[in-house]
C-alpha cells in the first residue's frame, strides 16, 4: 500500500508537470512530449487519456463538461498529437518542494568542485533560482566543497578532445607501471574520482584512481575506442573469475561500509548482531589494506592466507614504530 | 444516486483521485470543507455515503494530503473564523500564488543541463526520487536542454541507514534518540538531539544538531550512529534564521584547517603517492596532513600499513599503533578473540 501511494504520487507528480508543458506548446506530437519528458509514449498517452476526462466538480458538483479539460480528441487519436482545447485549474509549473529544491543545491554544491565550474557565480545564482522557485525553505542539506585532483582539469580535457592520455600508475601491489589509455568517462564517489577508459596494454576497459596516476601527459593520437562501442558497468568496481572470496565477519550494522565489496551471497546472521560475508577482492594486497583501515570493526575468517597477510602487513606497521622507538 | 461499492470505487485509479483533489483545492478561493471534499471530489464521491458513516474514507482523506504536500504543493488548512477547532467547519485549498513557480524565474538551457547532472549525483535513497522529480518539474517548463554534460557520472553515497530518518525529522523538526559510539568507548551512549542539519564534509555525512539534556550544539559522524534512529513524538520549533547547513560545513573547515599531522611515507609507495596528493606541505618524505577528525585519520593512515609512519600529535600515534595491534590480534593464531 506504501508502494502504490508512493507511485500514485510520482504519477500525480507527471500530470501536473505535463498540463503546463502541453498548454505552452499548443502542438506537441506523443513521441516529442516522451522524448522531452525522457519516459514511454504509452506513458504519454494514458496521462493524456486521464487528463481529458478530469476537471473540477463545479458549480453544479457533477462535472459537467465545462468544467473538464478537454482536448482535440481526433488529432490524438488519428495522428498521435496532442492539442489540449480547454485548460480547467492549472496552467503553470509546480514549485519545487523544499526537499526537491535541497536536493538539486546539495547536487550542485558537489559539483561546484568540477574544473568547468570555476566560475561561481554562475552556480550561486542557479542555487537561488531554486531556493526561490520552492515552497519552503530548502532543508539544510549540504556537501561541502574539496579541493580535487589536478589532474582532473587536464583529463577532462582529453576526453572532450578524444585524445589518448600516458600516466604512471601505481597499482595497489605498489608497482608503478607505465599506461597508455583512451579515456572515456570520470566517475566519483563522494571524495574520490576515477577515470574508466580503454588501457592499451591490457586490451580491457580498466578503472584508475586519479590519486594513483602520476606524470600524467595527453597525446596527439585520437582514440581508437569510444564509450558507445565499449560496454562499461554503472559499478565501478566490476567482480573477475580471478577475485578471491574472503570471508569476514563484522557487526550487522558494518556492513554499508564494505558494500562495494559485497558478493550476491545474502550475509549470515550469527549471534550478538555480528554476521559473516563474502568479500570480492581483486588480490589479497588490496585486501590488507581495505581491514587494516578497519581495525577492530571487520575481521577476516578464512582462508587462512588471507589472515595471514593482514596480521604481517599491520605487523610490519608495528615494527616500523619499534625500530624508530631503538634508534 | 448509485449505491457506493466496492466495483466503482475501484474505477477511479488513486492518481485520478489525488489529480482531481489537486484541481478542485485550486479552483476553489474560500476552500472546501471536508464533506464539501468528500461527497463532490471524484474518487471519494463515488464512496461516499450522506447517510455518514465515512471514516474510512476520511482516513483516506488525510493520508492523501499527506502525499500532495509530500510533493510541495501548498495544501492549506483555514479554521473557521468563528469557530476555530471545529474540524467539520475547517476548509482546504491550495493557494494559486504559491502553488505556480513565478513568472519571472527561468532557465537557460546550459542550467538545465547542469541541474539534470545534479539530479544524478544521488542515485539511491529519497535524494534521488527527489532530484528525479524537481528534473520533472523543470521540464514542465518546456526549456529545451543543452546537449548533456557529457564524460562525467558524479556520485555521492550515502551509506549510513541512519540518513533518512534524520533527513525525515530534520524536515518535521522531530526530536531523535540514537545509540551513539565514540571512539575509544567500549559502550554506546544514547543521546537525544533536535536536528538542525545533514552536511558532507570531506567525503563524511556529519549531523549538526541541538542536544537536548546538554542544551548545546553537537556534531555527529553518521558513521558512530549504532542501531536504529528513534524518531520521538516531540517536536521542537527551528530556530527562525536557517544557514545552519553552512554555518555546520564552516565550522568544519575551521576544525581541518587548525588540526595537522606529521608523518612520513615510503618513497614509491601507494601512501607517498596519494597522501602527497592532499598534504598541505610536502619536505623529503615528510608530509603534513590536516583533518577533522582524529580516529578516522587514524583508520585510513592505518590502511596504509608500513607505508606510513606517524610523527605527530602524539595521540593520532597511539591511535594508529593500538589499530595494528589490534589487527595483527585478531587475525594471528587460530581464534579470534572475539569467540570468547
Amino acid at each position: 500500500m506504501a508502494n502504490d501511494g508512493l507511485h500514485a504520487r510520482d504519477k500525480l507528480a507527471f500530470l501536473l508537470a505535463l498540463v503546463p508543458y502541453l498548454m505552452d506548446h499548443g502542438h506537441v506530437t506523443v513521441v516529442d512530449a516522451a522524448r522531452h519528458f525522457g519516459v514511454d509514449e504509452e506513458q504519454i498517452r494514458e496521462s493524456v487519456r486521464l487528463i481529458a476526462v478530469s476537471g473540477v466538480p463545479g458549480e453544479t458538483s457533477s462535472y459537467q463538461h465545462e468544467d473538464l479539460f478537454d482536448i482535440d480528441w481526433d488529432s490524438f487519436e488519428e495522428n498521435d498529437e496532442i492539442v489540449i482545447t480547454h485548460l480547467v485549474a492549472i496552467d503553470d509549473s509546480p514549485r519545487f518542494s523544499a526537499r526537491e529544491a535541497a536536493a538539486l543545491i546539495a547536487g550542485l554544491q558537489y559539483l561546484s568542485s568540477l574544473p568547468e565550474q570555476a566560475d561561481r557565480d554562475v552556480l550561486g545564482s542557479l542555487m537561488s533560482k531554486l531556493a526561490r522557485g520552492s515552497t519552503g525553505r530548502p532543508s539544510e542539506v549540504a556537501v561541502g566543497s574539496s579541493s580535487v585532483d589536478t589532474a582532473l582539469a587536464q583529463i577532462r580535457d582529453s576526453v572532450a578532445a578524444g585524445h589518448r592520455i600516458e600516466f604512471d600508475y601505481l597499482n595497489s601491489r605498489g608497482e608503478s607501471e607505465k599506461r597508455t589509455v583512451d579515456p572515456l568517462r570520470i566517475q566519483s564517489l563522494d571524495q574520490d574520482w576515477y577515470l574508466r577508459g580503454w588501457d592499451h596494454s591490457r586490451q580491457a576497459v580498466r578503472t584508475f584512481r586519479l590519486d594513483r596516476m602520476s606524470t600524467l601527459t595527453t597525446t596527439d593520437e585520437p582514440i581508437s575506442r569510444h564509450a558507445a562501442e565499449v560496454p562499461m558497468s554503472e559499478s565501478l568496481f566490476e567482480s573477475s573469475e580471478t577475485d578471491l572470496e574472503v570471508v569476514v565477519e563484522l557487526p550487522d550494522d558494518a556492513i554499508a561500509m564494505i558494500a562495494d565489496y559485497l558478493t550476491t551471497d545474502a550475509p549470515v546472521r550469527g549471534r550478538n548482531g555480528r554476521s559473516r560475508v563474502t568479500l570480492h577482492v581483486a588480490h589479497d594486497h588490496g585486501l590488507k589494506r581495505l581491514i587494516a583501515g578497519l581495525s577492530g570493526v571487520v575481521t577476516v575468517i578464512s582462508p587462512d592466507t588471507a589472515k595471514t597477510r593482514v596480521a604481517d602487513w599491520a605487523q610490519a606497521a608495528l615494527d616500523r614504530y619499534a625500530e624508530r622507538t631503538d634508534r | 444516486m448509485p449505491e457506493p461499492t466496492e466495483a466503482a470505487a475501484q474505477r477511479v485509479a488513486v492518481e485520478e483521485r489525488l489529480f482531481s483533489l489537486v484541481l478542485a483545492l485550486l479552483a476553489t478561493e474560500q476552500g472546501l470543507t471536508k464533506a464539501e471534499i468528500l461527497s463532490t471530489v471524484q474518487g471519494y464521491r463515488q464512496r461516499y455515503s450522506s447517510s455518514g458513516g465515512n471514516a474510512t474514507l476520511e482516513r483516506q482523506f488525510e493520508r492523501d494530503k499527506d502525499d500532495i504536500r509530500e510533493l510541495g504543493i501548498p495544501l492549506e488548512t483555514v479554521e473557521a473564523p468563528g469557530d476555530p477547532g471545529n474540524n467539520q467547519l475547517t476548509r482546504y485549498r491550495i493557494p494559486k500564488g504559491e502553488y505556480d513557480l513565478p513568472k519571472e524565474l527561468t532557465f537557460s538551457p546550459a542550467e538545465i543541463a547542469m541541474l539534470s547532472l545534479a539530479a544524478t549525483v544521488w542515485r539511491q535513497g529519497s535524494l534521488s526520487g527527489e532530484s528525479r522529480r524537481a528534473i520533472l518539474k523543470l521540464r514542465s517548463l518546456g526549456i529545451e536542454s543543452d546537449e548533456p554534460v557529457i564524460g562525467y557520472a558524479p556520485r555521492v553515497q550515502i551509506r549510513e541507514s541512519s540518513f533518512e530518518p534524520l533527513r525525515q525529522a530534520l524536515e518535521h523538526h522531530h526530536v531523535v534518540e540514537f545509540s551513539y559510539l565514540k571512539p575509544g568507548e567500549s559502550t554506546a551512549k544514547t543521546r537525544t538531539v533536535a536536528p538542525l542539519a545533514l552536511v558532507q564534509h570531506h567525503g563524511r555525512w556529519h549531523l549538526s544538531a541541538h542536544d537536548l539534556p546538554v542544551d548545546e550544539g553537537r556534531t555527529f559522524l553518521l558513521s558512530r550512529i549504532v542501531g536504529p534512529v528513534k524518531t520521538t513524538k516531540r517536536t521542537w520549533t527551528p530556530p527562525e534564521a536557517g544557514g545552519h547547513a553552512e554555518r555546520s560545513l564552516n565550522a568544519l573547515d575551521a576544525l581541518w584547517e587548525s588540526q595537522r599531522a606529521i608523518i612520513r611515507v615510503q618513497p614509491g609507495t601507494d601512501a607517498a603517492t596519494r597522501l602527497a596528493k592532499r598534504a598541505s606541505a610536502v619536505d623529503d618524505g615528510t608530509l603534513e596532513l590536516h583533518y577533522t577528525d582524529l580516529d578516522v585519520l587514524a583508520d585510513e593512515l592505518a590502511a596504509f600499513g608500513p607505508e606510513v609512519l606517524v610523527e605527530s600529535p602524539q595521540r593520532l600515534v597511539d591511535a594508529v599503533i593500538s589499530r595494528h595491534v589490534k589487527t595483527v590480534r585478531r587475525h594471528r593464531g587460530g581464534t579470534g578473540e572475539n569467540r570468547g
